[in-house]
């Protein structure tokens, strides 16, 4: 089924296509592969934990954007769905771990933060960061309660990057030519029981 | 009332559409205006904000693209008013696309010029310089705090462990430092102090910091660690009595609350200005992007407007047009439909008076035409059914109008040679060549209006002369219009034969009575004196006496012959119709005549097809025995004499008829009385009456029978007598005729 995202873009394409304005908006500053490489989740006194390991894109735009103050979120979204055989899949869970990522230019070292929580880290490169955010380990999604029953489970797993700290205005504004804006395909597999 | 909304529907059923689609291009743009409002709610209704703009814009664009198609179409076609609504359209589209283009042209430089102007470069710059400057002053603290680092370890290397904890608490208190860590090989916390009672275990050293000391280098660095919170790193390696040493010690300074405030705010700036300026170009975009939607959802919709106006406007026109050429093609019914009440709605309603005006005028035209065409028929149909010729010509003779009667006179089919020269029909025909000839001579002579008696004859050497009682008449000539003449004429041959008839009867029936009384006395007279006499008388007067009463016995008899005759010829037709066989009354009378010894050869050529004939036998045996008598008076000098009696069915008669002709290898018919042969006393013998074939055709005629007399190519008289084979025939045929002299007599 087609996601919100993937139809949004497919209505921005279908207005710049009418518009004939399509080659204006090939540009992409999120260029690179972004993918989710692995992913597993293990057990551990009744909890689920997601361990994963995402390819994030490293280039020269993304560097320069982030040396030049921009801020950017990295999600990983993940969802655990019951299978049904004559209906979608039921949602069981439904979570998103979220980083974000700056450059921070006096003490010249990348910062990597959680917006929910106060910690952050630094470090001295941009493939240290990306390096650090593409290691997912024993981050808990649920626990055996939530999937009782001898229905089969499925674990879906995609990251995500965009913009960040954009003003509504901004964003309504960038309507049409958000380009920092990527989202991988969903890594998905039975949940083992 | 629900049909009139249904139907208001489809008539503006692309208005309508073209409205829903604007409504949801311009709802679309209301919801991403609210949506701006909360991030939340864009995220939301993003996809839907856009799935509604495009299907509004494309409709709208199919509903353009489908008119202007049509517009185009029609053009091409010459459809009428499609020429002045494609230029109202151009010129409104014009009118239209002007300022838009203007106001876009004049937006999108004033959005460039602006959003240029937020980013502006000495901001940048300025801002680069904050942080440079801030770096500097930073750097000189870590360039302190680094030394002091590095000598600590310097320091450190060469104490003995045990006073290594000792070490760190002094160095603690005489640097300022917050926390102190003493890493051994692995990255191992051998000793640490801190000033904050809080913090259990000192933070793990970054990679970056454990790879450089591994490398024996100092390393400092400068970590932000909340907000307005910043530390500065040192470490260094140890070296114990000059050599390398596998432990580092790490030493952590807060940076004052103030310095960290100030380098907070400049990286905020920084980052904050970072994050704009990265959207200079795409938000340049997103304008120029909206701004061309803008454009042209309101050039579509003003361009669809022009066109769907112009329709609308020019519709009465178009109707004007098509109801022109409707009535140039002579539809007068035509009616323009009244759309509104303006100076184009009194047009269309001039239009339509003018329209009912000029049909009431054709409906008057065709009643006239028609009343004139009934009467043009019910004057055919009466010059159909007169039994007199009538005939229109002009100077030239070309015939303009002639009836069946003409035709059936003259023996030629007029009606279908109507616009040819008479001169020219009458090639074929001697009866009406005879006619023309006629015509001509009186034209010629300068007669326009005449009334005269004319005789044509039949073909040459037949027995049925015409005679026509005809009269001219000059028609009125209109200007320029070469003169006509009406000619019409009447048949009176049947009509003068009746009234000779009539007249001969009257002659023969006075003759009977005036002559046929004294001759008995007469005859009884000279009997009774010769019977006296001759007793008395010497020889030769005897026998004078004897001559001269003999003499008038003789020619009294003869009188009374003559007179009989003439009572036959005079007397009322009294039938004794029966059935009987004609063939053998034929032979009877062929028989009778061939047993009294005569030379001439009687031949008989009998149709078997007659059979039987309702007639009066002894009347039709006188008709043969008068004909064969005077074909015998006609044969006396002549050698080889031969006559032929023939019976054969009448194949072109409309009724069941046999003709019976008689033929004779004699001199034939005097051709100066051919044409009066069946009138009393007309005969060329010496010593017939002249009655003999008056009394034939008169009994032919008592039959509805008709008798023709001609002479033969090769010679020889030939006398034919049709008879009806029914008495009902008979009677009919007596009757018509007896119309017909009526009529003519009328």
């Amino acid at each position: 089924m087609m996601g919100r995202d993937a139809m949004a873009a497919c209505m921005r394409w279908v207005w710049l296509a009418w518009l004939g304005l399509v080659p204006l908006a090939e540009a992409d500053a999120l260029d690179g592969a972004l993918e989710v490489q692995s992913a597993f989740v293990s057990t551990t006194a009744g909890v689920y934990q997601l361990n994963a390991h995402i390819r994030y894109p490293n280039n020269d735009e993304t560097a320069a954007a982030l040396r030049d103050g921009v801020t950017l979120f990295y999600d990983l979204d993940l969802e655990v769905t019951r299978e049904r055989r004559y209906w979608t899949n039921a949602m069981i869970v439904a979570l998103s771990l979220r980083r974000e990522l700056a450059y921070h230019s006096v003490s010249e070292r990348y910062v990597v933060r959680d917006p929910l929580a106060p910690e952050q880290r630094t470090f001295a490169t941009l493939v240290e960061a990306l390096d650090y955010m593409g290691n997912v380990e024993n981050w808990p999604i649920l626990v055996a309660a939530q999937v009782p029953g001898s229905a089969n489970y499925k674990v879906g797993v995609r990251a995500s990057i965009h913009r960040g700290k954009l003003t509504d205005a901004l964003r309504t504004l960038m309507f049409w030519s958000d380009d920092w804006q990527r989202t991988s395909e969903w890594y998905s597999w039975s949940l083992p029981r | 009332m629900v049909f009139m909304v249904v139907a208001a529907l489809k008539r503006y059923r692309f208005a309508w559409t073209v409205a829903v689609a604007v409504v949801a291009v311009l709802a679309a743009l209301f919801a991403l205006s609210l949506s701006a409002q909360n991030s939340e709610q864009f995220s939301r209704l993003q996809p839907w904000i856009l799935l509604a703009s495009a299907i509004g814009v494309v409709v709208l664009s199919i509903l353009l693209a489908r008119k202007v198609l049509q517009l185009i179409a029609a053009y091409r076609a010459n459809v009428a008013g499609s020429r002045l609504t494609v230029r109202t359209v151009t010129v409104f589209g014009t009118l239209v696309a002007l300022p838009l283009l203007t106001v876009y042209l004049f937006s999108l430089e004033f959005l460039n010029r602006g959003i240029d102007s937020w980013f502006r470069v000495e901001i940048k710059q300025g801002l680069n310089d904050a942080v440079v400057l801030s770096r500097s002053a930073l750097d000189l603290r870590m360039r302190e705090f680094s030394s002091r680092t590095e000598a600590f370890a310097r320091r450190l290397g060469d104490n003995p462990p045990a006073s290594v904890a000792f070490e760190l608490e002094n160095e603690l208190r005489a640097s300022g430092a917050s926390e102190i860590v003493l890493y051994g090989p692995y990255a191992r916390i051998l000793a640490a102090t801190s000033r904050s009672v809080s913090d259990v275990l000192p933070s793990s050293p970054p990679e970056d910091l454990r790879r450089q000391v591994s490398n024996g280098r100092v390393y400092v660095s400068l970590d932000p660690v909340g907000e307005s919170q910043y530390v500065i790193r040192t470490a260094a390696p140890l070296t114990a009595r000059g050599l390398p040493d596998a432990r580092f010690v790490l030493v952590v300074y807060e940076l004052p609350r103030q310095f960290a405030e100030l380098t907070d705010a400049v990286q905020r700036s920084y980052s904050q200005y970072g994050d704009l300026a990265a959207l200079r170009e795409p938000l340049k975009y997103s304008f120029r992007l909206t701004l061309t939607l803008v454009l042209l959802v309101t050039l579509l919709t003003a361009i669809y407007g022009a066109i769907y106006s112009a329709e609308v406007l020019f519709k009465p026109v178009q109707d004007l047009m098509a109801g022109t050429r409707a009535v140039a093609k002579g539809d007068f019914a035509t009616r323009v439909p009244l759309t509104s009440r303006d100076e184009m709605g009194f047009l269309v309603q001039s239009f339509n008076d003018m329209t009912k005006r000029l049909r009431r005028a054709r409906e008057e035209t065709e009643r006239s035409r028609l009343a004139v065409e009934r009467e043009r028929e019910r004057l055919a149909i009466i010059m159909a059914r007169l039994s007199t010729g009538v005939l229109t010509v002009d100077r030239d003779l070309v015939l303009r109008l002639a009836n069946a009667s003409a035709g059936a006179i003259l023996g030629v089919d007029l009606v279908r040679e109507v616009g040819r020269s008479l001169a020219e029909i009458g090639v074929s025909s001697d009866r009406l060549r005879q006619f023309v000839d006629e015509l001509r001579a009186r034209f010629t002579a300068g007669q326009d209006e005449w009334r005269e008696q004319i005789e044509i004859g039949g073909e040459a050497g037949r027995s049925t002369a015409t005679v026509l009682v005809c009269a001219c008449v000059p028609l009125p000539a209109e200007d320029a219009t070469p003169r006509s003449y009406v000619i019409v004429f009447d048949d009176v041959t049947n009509l003068l034969q009746a009234q000779r008839d009539a007249a001969w009867g009257e002659v023969a029936r006075r003759l009977a009575h005036e002559i046929k009384n004294p001759l008995t006395p007469i005859q009884l007279s000279a009997e009774r004196m010769r019977r006296k006499l001759l007793p008395g008388l010497n020889v030769a007067d005897a026998e004078m006496v004897e001559r001269s009463t003999h003499t008038i016995v003789q020619q009294v008899e003869s009188m009374k012959q003559m007179v009989n005759d003439f009572s036959e010829y005079a007397r009322a037709p009294s039938m004794h119709v029966a059935n009987f066989d004609l063939n053998q009354l034929a032979t009877e009378v062929a028989d009778l005549y061939r047993s009294q010894g005569t030379l001439v050869t009687i031949d008989t050529v009998l149709d078997a097809g007659v059979t039987s004939i309702e007639a009066d036998r002894g009347r039709i045996r006188q008709v043969l025995n008068n004909l064969l008598t005077n074909a015998f008076e006609a044969l006396e000098q002549v050698q080889g004499a031969r006559i032929e009696l023939r019976t054969e069915l009448a194949a072109n008669e409309p009724l069941p008829a046999v003709w019976m002709t008689v033929l004779d290898n004699g001199p034939g018919f005097q051709r100066d009385l051919l044409a009066r042969i069946f009138d009393p006393y007309v005969t060329s013998k010496p010593r017939g009456t002249g009655l003999g074939l008056a009394i034939v055709k008169k009994i032919v005629e008592d039959h509805g029978g008709r008798i023709e007399a001609d002479n033969q190519p090769d010679g020889g008289a030939r006398v034919r007598v049709m008879l009806p084979l029914k008495e009902r025939q008979r009677t009919g045929a007596i009757r018509e005729r007896r119309t017909e002299l009526r009529r003519e007599r009328a």
